[in-house]
């Protein structure tokens, strides 16, 4: 449907506008200049900046205010709306110095620096008055300087309802009103994320990355002393800012020779957030988001933001190794790929194609994953070919391929933001999916969104939420099934919808059976009362969407409660509509990529079976080998594997398999017995230790490809940095091992890999690096003309007749550990370091944020157990033990820990904790069914978490940057005020109303 | 069997070899340079004689601390003069059309090629003479004109009087 349009007439010229645009929005669309400084599109409107004042009807008005509406017209340009907006920029350039040619911030896209140019301001009226307060440089990544400062509030509105932290706000009630942080605390010591929206979103060089200061531009590093004379001089001889702004535009322009900016997608989690990178030679300079950036707009997070160290690390594999006795020694590449070539070639010969495995990384390409897979079938011919969502995302996938049929998102963050109720199960996006999670904050604070959570944890969304529940572990199946018989019950179910579009329903609802309330309120410790209140809301919420991770997919009942949510979702019909789907959360940047790429042992690229064999025969044709027919092992077959003998040689890449697989002593032990481990990684990784080879590969930011992201969004990344010393890109490692082999491979662009696979997987006909130029992206399933599917199962269900299907479900009992491991262990990641840490802790800001793990104990064990912030207890459980460092928090409950997972010391690691029990479906490790006992080592000690840790801070909530405080001063005439329109500007146009 | 280990040989760069690689590769830089090096070279000690190079060197290692004096001294009401009136020529010029400055120039340089005459003759000339003179056409033509300057200066002179009284 197409949305109606109206006119409007600015300065005399018509132009279309649509229903809810602001005036402002209406010029800004069409190129016409309206000043605006405080406005942001991603932010809206703040009302502080009152540089875009209009006449419309003979009244000034904000144009960022105005709603157009028909026939409205409006002038810009007359001498009082000058006059005004004049005014207004003169009030701003009192709290901010023009010293543009030696400031960071004259890149080009300076607000301020454009805004005064535009509006051709040659002198200010009011002087230039310093603000009483120094810097803040306490932060790590970003300084304050207050002297900048023109309060905008466009920090403290990013802060506060974009990524909703609420840390920033304006102190209007002071003489020289300033941001503050928290109750006026050094940054550093504040609830500050380090998200790095305020600075993104800064107009100016008030709030600035440290990486920039002194460095963007060639005379930004002046020392005080002869910079602040230098200031005064222009000052003094300022002839009008036009000249000093050539100048200033000369040097930016002189800065765009050096300093390279260039669109990359992250890979800290698989939210796929892009922005650019700008770098001088190989430092990089800062992050700049963008508001076009497809996920995310302008938002990151602190490890997106600032986390990108590593890649110039001192430590980064530059060289291959090759194990000689009891020593790695470095070799050429010519060495090594030979080597690597002639063993598993001889392997290969002497026990099979079967007899080695290959472990794919959800951290690299779509274009590496689909290389990777295809070198394994088709020139070693085997399908033992897998990647790291075996370790989380597996269970979520085949749930939903049960029921609906695509292992995917069913919608996008858009769908999130749009929905009337959310759901979270056994997530916490505010950590793990942090930009993600500032949707759902902001729908929820400034939209009226619900928000349930299903968690063992209070994290930061359980504590926002609407409703919070705790179950017992391992039981969210029973609830689960317990509301969905209980909506049932009370007629509640979408009868047209699963008339229409759903079969099996007989044969569900009668296996609903035995979930009556109160055997799940037995099971799960829930009340009654509360599974009434979960199935009213969802009964209640016109649109609903589920978001689950890993606490509900590393159980040994997995698949079957990704199952029970798929089932819940066909219900209540929330499936196929604007703000309803399930959302398995991907934990890495392309774990979704891996698997849609075909490095799974029973699939080949978009979810093709290698049973299939019609598609076996597709592959064999353009590949021209003959494919072997039966699904390979997955990870954990490969472990087995290893241990009884039955593998004698793996390739790993991108993937530290001995800290993250569970029950890390045993995977350790089965990498001792291979015959011959490639290991192809950044780092020399824990697992690297246990290599014959190690091979040196180039992150992200040393190669193009692309990734696909949690939403099935594809997104193209750009080399930045050619590789360090003399490592290599994945793709091109992969080639030379398998030209080696015999491949007589020839790609010489990822572009070329993309190409060959869209021509063959029909889920991604339409992609191609073409439409994937800039900021566009794709979202699969991609029709051959290009189209994406961003929300899924509109018309029809990827099911054979194209109807959802509802699948009974059994509970699994969780493991027991046994009666003297009394205590509970949950694990997982968290917002400041990338999982175990490999990258992340090579930036010393974020090691200063965050130095160690730790092991949240509730205040009431702590009680109990005498331990205070710093103790060190010894936790063991049947398959090992670990010593860690105790924050007492009321985040967890009871008898229940949660130890953060980074660390790369064996004896910290979580995973010398689990066991080697798994999901009984996809074989998915049980990581959160663990029970340890604790024993108290010291009880006093140095506390793992740093008291500028923004989990000691102290928020401070409101609504946008309170504008109405500063109307309210004394020292604030509004303008309209000051300038009185004599009327005889209105009514100078022609028009015919 | 392959236990975890965490040696590893790295291969150290030869020192020597590195030097030895350099110090060639710079000596048929030289040599392929010979005339430009040697003229560099006389410079230099040209430089080095006069006690330039020790000056500079100072200068250099001094540099915050003669950026701060020399700054100064720009930092001055008689520099900021210097300056204001050297932009204020600037935009004198932008202010003139060519044309007309043109026309101007011209007579300017044909007069002042008539006046190097009566030096070297010094012909001596009577009040009468001269005021007969003023009826030429060429001397009434430049008589209108420097009016006319004088008209629009004065206009100029007169507002700015009024403008701040």
């Amino acid at each position: 449907m197409e949305e109606s349009t109206f006119s409007i007439e600015i300065n005399g010229k018509t132009f279309k506008a649509k229903p809810g645009q602001s005036i402002l929005d209406v010029a800004k669309e069409q190129g016409v200049f309206i000043p605006s400084i405080c406005y942001h599109p991603s932010l809206g409107t703040i009302q502080t900046c009152d540089t875009c004042y209009v006449n419309v009807g003979g009244e000034l008005v904000r144009s960022c205010t105005t709603k157009a509406v028909d026939g409205m017209v409006v002038d810009s340009l007359s001498p009082l709306v000058q006059e005004a907006q004049h005014e207004a920029i003169d009030r701003i350039l009192k709290n901010h110095e023009l010293y543009c040619t030696v400031c960071d911030n004259n890149n080009g896209n300076c607000t301020i620096h454009n805004t005064v140019e535009l509006m051709e301001v040659e002198h200010q009226k009011y002087p230039f008055k310093a603000k009483p307060y120094p810097p803040d440089n306490s932060h790590p990544f970003y300084r304050y300087e207050p002297d900048q400062c023109i309060l905008c509030g466009r920090c403290v509105e990013a802060c506060q309802d974009l990524q909703v932290n609420e840390t920033l706000t304006i102190d209007w009630s002071r003489e020289a009103p300033r941001v503050i942080w928290d109750n006026d605390v050094p940054i550093d010591q504040s609830s500050c994320v380090s998200c790095g929206h305020c600075v993104s979103v800064c107009p100016c060089n008030a709030l600035m990355e440290k990486s920039m200061l002194g460095n963007a531009g060639y005379l930004t590093n002046i020392p005080p002393k002869i910079l602040a004379p230098m200031i005064d001089l222009t000052k003094e001889v300022e002839p009008g800012y036009r000249e000093i702004f050539a100048v200033s535009e000369v040097e930016s322009a002189m800065r765009k020779a050096r300093i390279k900016r260039t669109k990359t997608v992250c890979t800290y989690c698989g939210v796929g957030c892009s922005f650019e990178v700008w770098t001088k030679d190989r430092e990089i300079l800062k992050i700049q988001t963008h508001a076009e950036a497809p996920v995310n707009g302008v938002s990151t997070c602190v490890k997106g933001k600032w986390g990108w160290d590593f890649v110039n690390s001192e430590e980064r594999l530059t060289k291959p190794l090759i194990r000689k006795g009891d020593e790695f020694v470095e070799s050429t590449w010519e060495e090594a790929l030979n080597l690597v070539a002639e063993k598993l070639g001889t392997i290969k010969e002497t026990y099979g194609p079967d007899s080695i495995g290959y472990i794919a990384s959800s951290k690299c390409s779509n274009e590496e994953n689909y290389l990777f897979q295809k070198f394994a079938r088709a020139v070693m011919g085997t399908n033992n070919v897998d990647n790291c969502s075996r370790y989380c995302q597996s269970p979520a996938t085949t749930g939903l391929m049960r029921t609906v049929g695509l292992g995917g998102d069913s919608g996008t963050i858009e769908d999130i933001m749009a929905s009337e109720l959310i759901i979270v199960v056994g997530a916490n996006p505010a950590e793990s999916h942090p930009v993600l999670a500032t949707r759902i904050k902001r729908a929820h604070k400034l939209h009226g969104q619900k928000l349930i959570v299903v968690d063992l944890r209070e994290h930061e969304l359980a504590q926002r939420a609407d409703f919070l529940v705790h179950p017992k572990p391992s039981t969210d199946l029973i609830w689960l099934s317990a509301v969905t018989k209980y909506i049932l019950d009370q007629g509640w179910e979408d009868k047209e919808f699963l008339k229409n579009r759903v079969n099996g329903f007989d044969s569900y609802v009668a296996s609903l059976e035995k979930y009556t309330l109160p055997y799940a309120a037995e099971k799960t410790g829930l009340t009654e009362d509360e599974l009434i209140k979960l199935a009213t809301m969802i009964h209640e919420a016109k649109s609903a969407c589920i978001l689950w991770a890993m606490g509900v997919t590393q159980h040994k009942g997995a698949t079957d409660t990704s199952t029970a949510i798929s089932n819940l979702l066909l219900i209540t019909g929330n499936y196929g509509r604007t703000g309803t789907g399930a959302y398995p959360l991907r934990g890495h940047n392309n774990v979704q990529g891996a698997c849609d790429f075909g490095t799974m042992p029973a699939w080949m690229p978009g979810y093709e079976p290698v049973q299939d064999k019609e598609v076996r025969e597709r592959y064999e044709k353009a590949w021209g080998v003959k494919l072997p027919e039966e699904p390979g092992m997955d990870n954990h077959h490969m472990v087995e594997g290893m241990d009884k003998g039955k593998l004698k040689a793996l390739y790993l890449f991108g993937e530290d398999m001995s800290l993250v697989d569970a029950n890390s002593n045993h995977v350790n032990a089965a990498f001792e017995r291979l015959e011959f481990f490639v290991v192809q990684d950044v780092f020399f990784s824990k697992t690297a230790q246990f290599a014959d080879v190690v091979l040196p590969a180039a992150p992200s930011l040393e190669k193009d490809g692309t990734f696909t992201n949690t939403e099935r969004r594809i997104q193209r990344f750009h080399k930045v940095f050619e590789p360090l010393g003399d490592s290599k890109p994945d793709w091109e490692i992969f080639q030379e091992v398998a030209n080696r082999l015999g491949a007589n491979w020839n790609y010489k662009h990822p572009s070329e890999i993309m190409a060959e696979s869209a021509s063959l997987a029909p889920l991604f006909a339409g992609v191609s690096y073409e439409r994937l130029e800039e900021w566009n992206s794709q979202v699969w399933p991609v029709l051959k003309d290009g189209t994406s599917t961003p929300l899924l199962y509109k018309n029809r269900f990827a099911l054979p007749d194209g109807k959802a299907r509802l699948v009974p479900v059994e509970w699994t009992p969780p493991f027991v550990a046994g009666e003297e491991f009394d205590l509970h262990l949950n694990n997982g990641r968290l917002l400041e370091h990338f999982h175990e840490g490999n990258m992340t802790y090579r930036s010393e800001g974020l090691t200063h944020k965050v130095p160690h793990p730790w092991l949240e104990v509730s205040l009431q064990l702590a009680k109990e157990r005498n331990l205070e912030d710093g103790a060190l207890v010894e936790l063991t459980s049947p398959y090992g033990q670990v010593q860690v460092r105790v924050i007492v928090t009321d985040r967890v409950k009871g008898n229940e820990l949660y130890l953060t997972m980074n660390t790369r010391e064996d004896t910290e690691a979580v995973n010398r904790l689990t066991s080697s029990y798994h999901d009984t479906i996809t074989h998915t490790p049980a990581f959160k069914e663990m029970g340890v006992k604790m024993e108290v080592i010291e009880s006093k000690g140095e506390s793992p978490l740093p008291r500028h840790n923004h989990r000691f801070g102290n928020r401070v909530p409101q609504l946008s940057v309170r504008v109405e405080d500063k109307w309210r001063r004394s020292d604030f005439t509004p303008i309209p005020e000051l300038i009185q329109l004599r009327g005889d500007e209105y009514g100078e146009s022609n028009h015919a109303n | 069997m392959a236990r975890a280990i965490t040696q590893i040989k790295k291969e150290v760069p030869n020192q020597e070899l590195e030097q030895s690689q350099a110090v060639s590769e710079i000596i048929q830089e030289l040599a392929a340079n010979k005339e430009a090096i040697l003229q560099t070279i006389n410079i230099i000690k040209g430089l080095h004689e006069t006690k330039i190079l020790e000056a500079v060197t100072s200068m250099i290692e001094q540099r915050t601390e003669i950026g701060a004096i020399a700054i100064q001294q720009i930092n001055q009401p008689s520099m900021h003069n210097v300056i204001k009136n050297g932009m204020s020529a600037f935009s004198f010029l932008g202010s003139l059309q060519p044309e007309q400055l043109n026309t101007l120039l011209d007579g300017l340089g044909n007069g002042v090629k008539n006046i190097s005459t009566p030096e070297q003759d010094a012909e001596k000339q009577s009040l009468w003479k001269l005021r007969k003179r003023l009826g030429s056409p060429e001397v009434r033509v430049a008589m209108t004109t420097m009016f006319d300057f004088m008209d629009g200066m004065g206009e100029v002179l007169l507002r700015n009087k009024q403008e701040k009284s």
